[in-house]
C-alpha cells in the first residue's frame, strides 16, 4: 500500500486527459503501481464514461449517418482485431522494473549516464512537451545535491527507495515537490533507487514572451 | 438505447468473432455521442468526427483487451476517446505520440486486487452520482472532462482560490466511492 498517493486533483487532471505529457506519465507510472490510486482513477474514468453516456444525441444530422458508419466499415478491412496481450509481455528485458506505461518510451540502446559523479541519468524526450523528464540511479546512501525549483516537482519511485526531509518513498509512492522547498533526497539503504522526476523548467519566465522563450532557456541546463 | 450489459457483448463479439453487425451497433450508439462529448470542450464538428471515428475503429482493434469485469463499456471507451482527443491535439503541431499504449495500463496484468470496482452494474450508480453532486461541484468535474482543464486552470477561470477548487473535487471524489462502494464486495 502506497504511504504517499498522488493528490486526488492530479488523479482527476490526469483521467480527464489535461496533463502535459510528461506529469501525465509520471502519475501513469505511480497509478500502474498504486492499487488505491488506480481505484481512484478507474472511478473518474467511469464518470467519464456517464458524462459520454448522457450526451444528449442529435435528431438531426450528426454527420454520423449510415454513410459515414459505412466508410468506417469499409476501413475495418485493414484494421485487425489485435489478441489480447498476454500478461508480463510488455516487460522491458534490460529495464524490468520499468512499469508497462514506461515502456514504449524507452528506446533501444538508452543508458544511464553518469551526472556529477553522483547519480546516473536517463532524460525521456516527450514531444511537445517542455517538462523536463528524467529517470535517476542513485545508489543506496547516495543523494542528490541539495536543490530547489522555480516550478514544481514529481517524483515516483520505481525501484528502491529513498528518504528526505518529507518523508520515506518507496516504490509507487509519489512526490510533489513545491518547488522551492529545497530538498536533499538519500536513497535507502539496499538495491539502487530508480526513479522518475518531472521538473517544470526551473527558470520560468512570466509575461507574454515567456511561453515561448522557456523551452530555449531550459536547453542550457544540465 | 443500449444497456451496459448489451454493449459488453457487442464488444466481445468483436473479439470472438470480428462481428461486424456488433461493430455497426457501437458504433451508432456510441459515434454521435463522442463527437458531442468531444464538441463541448470546443473542438470543431469536423475534428470531433475524425477523434469518434478514430475511436470506434480502435474499439474495433482493441476489443480483445476490453474486460466487463473491469469496466463498463461507456468507460472503456471513453477512455479511448479521451486518448484519441490527446493525439488529435498533439498530432496539430508534433508527430503522434502512441499513447494507445495507455490503455494497456488498465490490464488485467495486476490481476491482484482490485477486480469488479466498476463493473457494468455499477456504471448505473456513476449516472445517479452525477445528478447527486453539487452545482459547484459539477461545473469543475464537468470543465475537467469536457475542456481538458487542470484544476489550476479551471480555479483560475473560476476565479477560485486554488483551495477551494481542491475541496470541491475532494468532495465529489469522495459522493463517487461513496455511491460505487456500496457495490463492491
Amino acid at each position: 500500500m502506497s504511504r504517499h498517493p498522488a493528490p486526488e486533483e492530479l488523479l482527476l487532471d490526469y483521467a480527464a486527459g489535461a496533463l502535459p505529457a510528461g506529469p501525465s506519465l509520471a502519475v501513469a507510472l505511480h497509478v500502474a503501481l498504486d492499487p488505491q490510486s488506480r481505484r481512484t482513477v478507474d472511478r473518474l474514468n467511469a464518470l467519464g464514461g456517464a458524462l459520454i453516456e448522457r450526451e444528449p444525441v442529435p435528431q438531426v444530422d450528426s454527420g454520423l449517418d449510415d454513410a459515414a458508419l459505412d466508410r468506417v466499415l469499409a476501413r475495418l478491412g485493414e484494421v485487425p482485431v489485435e489478441a489480447r496481450p498476454a500478461p508480463g509481455a510488455r516487460r522491458h528485458k534490460a529495464f524490468d522494473w520499468a512499469p508497462a506505461p514506461l515502456v514504449p518510451h524507452l528506446r533501444p540502446g538508452m543508458d544511464w549516464r553518469r551526472v556529477l559523479g553522483q547519480f546516473d541519468e536517463i532524460r525521456l524526450d516527450l514531444p511537445g512537451d517542455f517538462h523536463r523528464v528524467s529517470l535517476l540511479r542513485l545508489e543506496a546512501g547516495r543523494g542528490l545535491p541539495e536543490h530547489k525549483h522555480a516550478g514544481y516537482e514529481y517524483t515516483v519511485v520505481l525501484q528502491g527507495g529513498y528518504t528526505d526531509a518529507t518523508g520515506n518513498y518507496g516504490v509507487g509512492d509519489f512526490a510533489v515537490g513545491p518547488g522551492s522547498v529545497r530538498h536533499e533526497p538519500i536513497a535507502d539503504p539496499g538495491e539502487p533507487c530508480i526513479a522518475m522526476i518531472v521538473v517544470e523548467q526551473p527558470i520560468v519566465l512570466t509575461g507574454p514572451w515567456g511561453r515561448w522563450l522557456n523551452p530555449l532557456v531550459s536547453r542550457g541546463l544540465i | 438505447m443500449l444497456s451496459a450489459d448489451e454493449a459488453a457483448d457487442l464488444i466481445e463479439a468483436i473479439a470472438t468473432r470480428q462481428d461486424r453487425a456488433a461493430f455497426a451497433s457501437l458504433f451508432r450508439h456510441f459515434a454521435p455521442r463522442v463527437k458531442a462529448f468531444i464538441m463541448r470542450g470546443g473542438a470543431d464538428a469536423e475534428a470531433a468526427q475524425e477523434v469518434a471515428q478514430e475511436a470506434l475503429i480502435m474499439v474495433w482493434r482493441k476489443a480483445a483487451s476490453f474486460d466487463r469485469t473491469r469496466a463498463s463499456a461507456a468507460t472503456w471507451l471513453y477512455t479511448i476517446a479521451r486518448n484519441k482527443r490527446i493525439d488529435h491535439l498533439r498530432r496539430n503541431n508534433r508527430p503522434a505520440i502512441d499513447t494507445e499504449d495507455w490503455l494497456t495500463v488498465f490490464a488485467p496484468e495486476d490481476a491482484d486486487a482490485d477486480k469488479s470496482v466498476l463493473a457494468g452494474q455499477t456504471y448505473t450508480r456513476v449516472k445517479e452520482l452525477l445528478g447527486g453532486l453539487s452545482a459547484d461541484q459539477l461545473v469543475v468535474i464537468e470543465k475537467a472532462f469536457f475542456e481538458d482543464k487542470t484544476h489550476t486552470v479551471i480555479a483560475e477561470e473560476l476565479k477560485l482560490p486554488l483551495g477551494t477548487v481542491k475541496s470541491r473535487i475532494r468532495l465529489a471524489l469522495g459522493r463517487l466511492r461513496d455511491a460505487l462502494e456500496k457495490d463492491e464486495p
